[in-house]
């Protein structure tokens, strides 16, 4: 029953995205504000709650993710109503959109709530193919160029996690049989599987498939190229959910492997992560538009996070990831008006509002963008310092005091590239360029207006118990 | 029979390499396809697996006949070119072929000692997976590219049944619901390519 609500309201989008009437424009959001309520429902249970036998389990983790993806899905929603007015977009190109994303939430949901990795596998697919089409929304030979792109190598990146599945499968089965492919089963069974070797190396190969996909080394610009051809609700959804959707598979799969071997895991993403944001910040250093700039911070952040996450600084990838969840999405609904008339220019983009909607815009992009360096009160200054005394606990418990301390170091000084350039984006947006008026529409104060509070809610005692309750 | 099958896979795919017709490319793959699919009835009744036999039998249908008969009515719909000529010349794909596969096959030895089921099944599948991305890179055109990540799919197919012995029914079937909507998003993809020709 639950699981029929949770996929009804998407299959009501699904069958609206196919009136014409001009006024079902206005009904696709509202079957978006519909995905709310199941998800808030499936919070308040108590966990776990099977959903569909052992395929699909709502636990805290999982629950946690699809709320705060429910929330971006209002936000993408309520900016995309004024999409027509910041690009070209045919209606019957807005509708398929629409009927891609009812698609893309049901891969999203089964994905984020599988306990099976053959289902969660299959949910990610989908949800990948959906948002191809997406990206084609946007009618010009970069985005279509783009599109090929993504299918391809997302092809590639997902046909990666299949195969580390299929090793990691092999790898349990002669313990679990047919169960092997069961997250929870695995997670307990660990210890026992024979061939630890094949486990970690199924574990390594899907890891650079979801890594691939979230833009880490070696595919650092990939991402952002194609979030630099689609429209900026697209790239949005992919920063906001799609990634919501691969970390959460990363947790899982991370988890089991922690118990197989700690330190070849550790070890693997330690300098993987750290490799990643190596290059990325490099790129964020030399980015022009705001598209990649912010592409490449959600690239950053991500990597963050998974290194948090393999540090047992479990509240603090939590954190990290809802804070990140919610403000790159915000910043890149932003650019439709920040890029007003398909202008990329860096400088003065933060100038020529007026009114009230106008002063509030400049003001919460404002807030965004010095959030997302992580400068308090932003959840990510409290995820960063909870991340990296992590790290410091890892090492205490390790021989490896001094190298650790060395690289936070490092990664300090890569952060603090990123956060000079940032400042200094913030200070051309403010004090530079032309002022060019710029026209602020009531939804996409509300879409800001909505990431806000939800930034805000992260910081309450109860999120922070909640979170530390995951760990 | 299975070790035929097996080598038929490979040597279908290897041809595929050198193909510069987008219809022998289609052929090959259906022959890919087809081998793959009788491999799964052949193992699966060996084993006494019926949701292997079920699986064989979709393979059959959808991959060896609907999928390339469907690409082949969308080449023809929007007139996507035929000639494919790989970007890697055939002197460079001699030596780099062989050099796959005995790479792959030095590759996985480590990992076949773990898996029960024949060694050398797991190295050509894995060996197929590599081969398959080759395919995908040797060729500037969207159609060969397109079957160079259904051929990726098939070694998958192929390192589940070998290396596992078959996945469970319910994955075998939604990657195969997730190939149909790769079509479909492919078919959707074309309506531009057809557009810009």
């Amino acid at each position: 029953m639950m699981l029929a609500l949770l996929i009804f309201p998407a299959l009501m989008m699904f069958a609206v995205s196919f009136f014409k009437n001009k006024k079902a424009k206005f009904l696709l959001p509202v079957t978006s504000f519909v995905i709310l309520l199941p998800m808030v429902k499936l919070f308040m249970l108590p966990k776990p709650y099977a959903l569909w036998g052992s395929y699909l389990v709502a636990d805290r983790l999982d629950t946690y993710v699809l709320l705060v993806s429910s929330i971006v899905g209002i936000g993408v929603t309520l900016a995309l109503l004024t999409l027509e007015k910041h690009v070209r977009v045919s209606g019957n190109a807005y509708r398929r959109f629409y009927r891609f994303f009812a698609v893309f939430w049901i891969g999203l949901i089964v994905s984020i709530l599988a306990n099976h990795m053959g289902v969660y596998w299959i949910g990610l697919e989908l949800a990948t193919l959906s948002t191809v089409y997406m990206i084609k929304t946007n009618h010009t030979s970069a985005a279509h160029k783009e599109a090929w792109n993504y299918m391809i190598v997302g092809a590639i990146a997902i046909s990666l996690v299949l195969f580390g599945i299929i090793l990691m499968y092999a790898s349990a089965k002669p313990v679990l049989g047919e169960d092997a492919m069961q997250f929870d089963l695995l997670l307990a069974h660990a210890k026992e599987i024979p061939s630890p070797f094949l486990f970690e190396m199924g574990f390594a190969i899907a890891t650079v498939g979801m890594f691939v996909k979230m833009g880490f080394f070696p595919m650092n610009l990939w991402l952002a190229n194609i979030e630099r051809a689609s429209f900026y609700p697209v790239a949005a959804l992919f920063s906001g959910i799609l990634e919501s959707a691969v970390i959460i598979g990363f947790f899982r799969f991370s988890k089991i492997a922690m118990e197989v071997n700690y330190s070849h895991l550790f070890v693997f993403v330690f300098v993987y992560t750290l490799l990643t944001i190596f290059i990325v910040s490099f790129l964020i250093f030399r980015a022009k538009d705001f598209m990649r700039l912010f592409s490449l911070s959600g690239v950053e952040h991500m990597a963050l996070i998974a290194l948090f996450w393999v540090s047992g600084g479990t509240f603090a990838a939590l954190l990290h990831f809802g804070a990140h969840a919610f403000l790159k999405p915000a910043l890149f609904l932003s650019t439709g008006v920040l890029e007003s008339n398909g202008k990329y220019r860096i400088a003065g983009a933060l100038r020529g509002y007026v009114g009230k909607r106008g002063t509030m815009f400049w003001f919460l992009v404002s807030l965004f963008l010095l959030a997302i360096i992580s400068l308090p009160p932003s959840p990510m200054f409290f995820s960063e310092l909870y991340g990296f005394g992590a790290m410091i606990t890892v090492a205490k418990e390790s021989d490896h005091m001094l190298a650790m301390i060395g690289a936070i170091l490092f990664l300090l000084i890569l952060l603090s590239v990123i956060f000079y350039r940032f400042v200094a984006v913030y200070q051309s947006m403010k004090y530079e360029g032309k002022e060019e008026e710029k026209h602020v529409y009531t939804s996409e104060i509300f879409a800001l207006l909505l990431f806000a509070l939800a930034l805000m809610a992260l910081l309450l005692p109860q999120t922070f118990s909640y979170l530390r309750g995951i760990a | 029979m299975i070790d035929f099958l097996i080598g038929l896979f490979l040597a279908s795919l290897i041809v595929a390499l050198f193909t510069s017709r987008l219809y022998r490319l289609l052929f090959w793959y259906s022959l890919n396809s087809l081998t793959l699919g009788l491999l799964a009835l052949f193992i699966g009744e060996e084993l006494d697996d019926k949701a292997m036999l079920i699986t064989g039998i979709a393979t059959i249908v959808i991959k060896a006949a609907g999928i390339p008969y469907l690409l082949k009515y969308l080449s023809q719909k929007f007139h996507l070119v035929r000639q494919i000529q790989p970007e890697i010349k055939v002197q460079y794909a001699i030596i780099l072929i062989p050099a796959i596969l005995v790479f792959t096959f030095y590759l996985s030895e480590p990992i076949t000692h773990m898996i029960r089921s024949g060694s050398n099944d797991i190295a050509v599948s894995i060996s197929s997976l590599f081969l398959s991305l080759l395919l995908m890179m040797e060729h500037k055109n969207v159609a060969p590219k397109i079957i160079g990540f259904l051929c990726m799919e098939n070694a998958l197919f192929l390192l589940g049944i070998t290396a596992t012995d078959g996945m469970p029914m319910l994955v075998e079937l939604g990657i195969f619901f997730d190939l149909l909507m790769a079509i479909v998003v492919i078919n959707l993809l074309l309506h531009k390519e057809e557009a810009n020709q």
